[in-house]
């Protein structure tokens, strides 16, 4: 009953505030905004987000956006329509995005870019990404150490759309091409999906049955392949990955993936967080809008101590 | 005819009928209400302006699909036509054409809006020739179009976005993002937009040759052909109409986003159809109203926003929504079981 009258109160205080948004929300709110969570590295974002705005005595409103811009344009109207103070975002694409950030920012809501950038710089408040090309750096020396410098090999890219799955393929090949006796011989997008990995990988077998190594622009794409080549009986092929998600650790650990780079999507998703914090509460975060975040590589030595986008000491 | 089926009351019926045939719009005053008092600043007006533009995008796509389920068809390709017609906007205002030893030619804001409507179109215009003079099955025509529109969009930049489509003065085009962001007399262009589509629909539907020939071939297309309608020229045109409020949406899009990725627009036929059968359009064909299906587009969008509002998980947004439209379509069997029910009831009464 009490809940109830309490309920159709703040439902006429809503309805007389009409026009002005920021009257009715009770305690301040965050957006968070992802890819879905079917993905558990996106989870971990809006998890490690989530968790860091309620210890900061934030609400929380975690949405999801599908990787498709015009959902996410959706999700920033209706967001700035509920009154949030601060939006933390993963966005759904480097160029498609800047629009719908412009839009919090005129509306006077910050945000703050985590894991992907976007190509306007001034208009987010913070854009902390992960150093792809660091990461990718680091799996491409354990990739050439696991191979023995030789061998032909075989790439899965990500989605062309997305900035990281350039920026990774770059640092991969900075290093590999270095090894003349290291050949690629197929490269193929599999747009960051674990099925589409599965077919690109059978179809590559067929045609290259000779290759002894896999580097992949995920980890989701690292466990379609390493599904195909164990279904062909090919558990010798080398296959490396990046993310550091809980199932290439597992299979790290069975000794089936042989490595993958860390993201720290929790710890990036609440540094976001924090830094929305300041921001709101005295006018600036104190660091620059770019960060880097540095990754960390995972393998057979490490393994055990990684849980969901975490390494523990 | 006398035979009445002897179980029913005779009194109620009428009235539930009624209640069943203005069943759409019981679920909009539903879906607003609940939200109204759930949500958070729902009810504000710059929500309200917002869910109608979000509702205007799939009721576009639903005004055409209208047309052609009431003919008996389905138009599974309008997604991919949103998809190919953004991208054919942003080619146009980054390169406009090239027209080789001529040089480039470029184009303002309203040729730009007609080309990417001629694109539309003609993607209409080749489902209904697949259709109709190749016969092939409605479904499986637009399916291989949907694919084939969608790989031509990822084709059309290599799979990558088309950036900053803010347009250039020089050529006229800078009002482009106007479409999706401007506003005429304190409402959305494309609310204007979508008042002006529903209207002409309606009044086709309504009022022409061409509309009672609509709602005649789906009823009985043998029937029609044989009381001299032309029946493939009334295919034509409804694809060709479904593929014209494709391209409108595709261009909203790309001037909204300033930006044109290829893979926009995917399952929006989905909602499109969704949207048609909430508002009492009839899949087997010849049974269906504009307005009802305008009705539809704002229920499914009303749901998606208030519920991204509340943050409910975006898993059970996708579970509730289906739940909807299922209940929609049982609703819609109890209602024409009612209905002739009700008809035969009145026969038997008036026969004795």
């Amino acid at each position: 009953m009490n809940v109830k009258r309490r309920l159709l109160v703040s439902a006429m205080a809503v309805a007389m505030a009409g026009v002005m948004p920021s009257f009715a929300a009770a305690a301040d709110t965050i957006a968070i905004i992802t890819p879905s969570h079917d993905n558990p590295f996106f989870k971990a974002e809006a998890d490690g987000a989530a968790a860091k705005a309620k210890e900061l005595g934030y609400d929380t409103m975690v949405l999801v956006h599908d990787d498709d811009a015009n959902k996410q344009s959706e999700l920033f109207d209706s967001a700035i329509a509920a009154g949030v103070k601060a939006i933390v975002l993963d966005n759904a694409g480097a160029d498609a995005t800047v629009a719908a950030v412009q839009k919090a920012k005129d509306a006077g809501i910050p945000s703050f870019l985590i894991d992907r950038e976007i190509t306007a710089s001034g208009i987010a408040v913070s854009q902390i990404v992960s150093n792809n090309y660091q990461g990718a750096q680091l799996g491409g020396e354990e990739f050439v150490k696991l191979m023995g410098e030789k061998g032909d090999y075989a790439e899965l890219l990500g989605k062309e759309s997305d900035t990281n799955a350039g920026i990774r393929s770059q640092g991969y090949h900075d290093i590999i091409d270095q090894y003349p006796d290291l050949k690629l011989v197929a490269s193929q997008t599999a747009n960051w999906s674990q099925t589409e990995a599965y077919t690109v990988m059978e179809s590559m077998l067929q045609a290259h049955p000779e290759i002894k190594g896999v580097i992949s622009g995920n980890d989701t794409m690292a466990m379609g392949a390493w599904a195909a080549l164990e279904a062909a009986g090919r558990t010798d092929v080398v296959v490396v990955g990046f993310d550091g998600s809980n199932d290439v650790r597992d299979s790290i650990k069975k000794g089936g993936i042989k490595a993958t780079v860390l993201q720290p999507a929790y710890a990036q998703a609440q540094m976001a967080v924090e830094q929305a914090d300041k921001f709101l509460k005295t006018g600036s975060t104190g660091v620059e809008e770019k960060q880097l975040m540095d990754c960390a590589l995972i393998n057979a030595d490490n393994a055990a101590k990684l849980e969901t986008f975490a390494l523990s000491n | 005819m006398t035979a009445a089926p002897a179980s029913t009351p005779a009194q109620g019926s009428p009235l539930l009928l009624t209640l069943l045939q203005a069943r759409t719009y019981l679920a909009l005053i539903l879906v607003f209400g609940f939200f109204a008092f759930m949500a958070p600043n729902f009810l504000s007006v710059a929500n309200s302006v917002i869910v109608a533009k979000h509702a205007a995008l799939t009721a576009f796509l639903a005004i055409g699909m209208t047309f052609v389920i009431i003919t008996g068809g389905i138009d599974l390709s309008v997604g991919s036509t949103v998809g190919l017609c953004a991208m054919v906007s942003g080619w146009l205002i980054l390169y406009g054409i090239d027209l080789g030893a001529m040089g480039t030619m470029q184009f303002n804001t309203l040729e730009i809006a007609l080309l990417v409507m001629c694109v539309g179109v003609f993607v209409g215009f080749v489902n209904g020739i697949l259709i109709t003079k190749l016969n092939v099955a409605p479904f499986i025509a637009t399916l291989g179009t949907l694919y084939i529109a969608r790989g031509a969009a990822l084709l059309s930049s290599g799979g990558r976005t088309f950036p900053n489509l803010s347009g250039n003065a020089d050529y006229g085009s800078a009002s482009f993002p106007g479409i999706g962001a401007g506003t005429f007399l304190g409402l959305p262009v494309q609310i204007w937009m979508l008042i002006a589509v529903g209207l002409v629909a309606a009044y086709i539907a309504k009022r022409t040759p061409l509309g009672r020939h609509i709602y005649a071939v789906g009823g009985n297309e043998r029937g029609a052909a044989l009381s001299g309608v032309k029946v493939n020229r009334v295919k034509l045109f409804v694809y060709m109409f479904s593929g014209f409020c494709a391209a409108i949406v595709g261009l909203i899009i790309a001037s909204q986003l300033q930006a044109a990725h290829p893979a926009t627009g995917e399952t929006f036929e989905l909602n499109a159809i969704a949207a048609a059968v909430l508002g009492g359009t009839s899949l087997s064909g010849g049974r269906g109203k504009i307005g009802g299906t305008i009705v539809g587009a704002f229920v499914i969008s009303i749901l998606s926003d208030g519920l991204v509002m509340m943050s409910v998980s975006s898993f059970w947004q996708t579970v509730i929504k289906g739940l909807v439209i299922v209940a929609a379509v049982v609703i819609d069997q109890a209602q024409s079981k009612l209905q002739a029910r009700v008809a035969l009831q009145q026969e038997a009464a008036l026969g004795r």
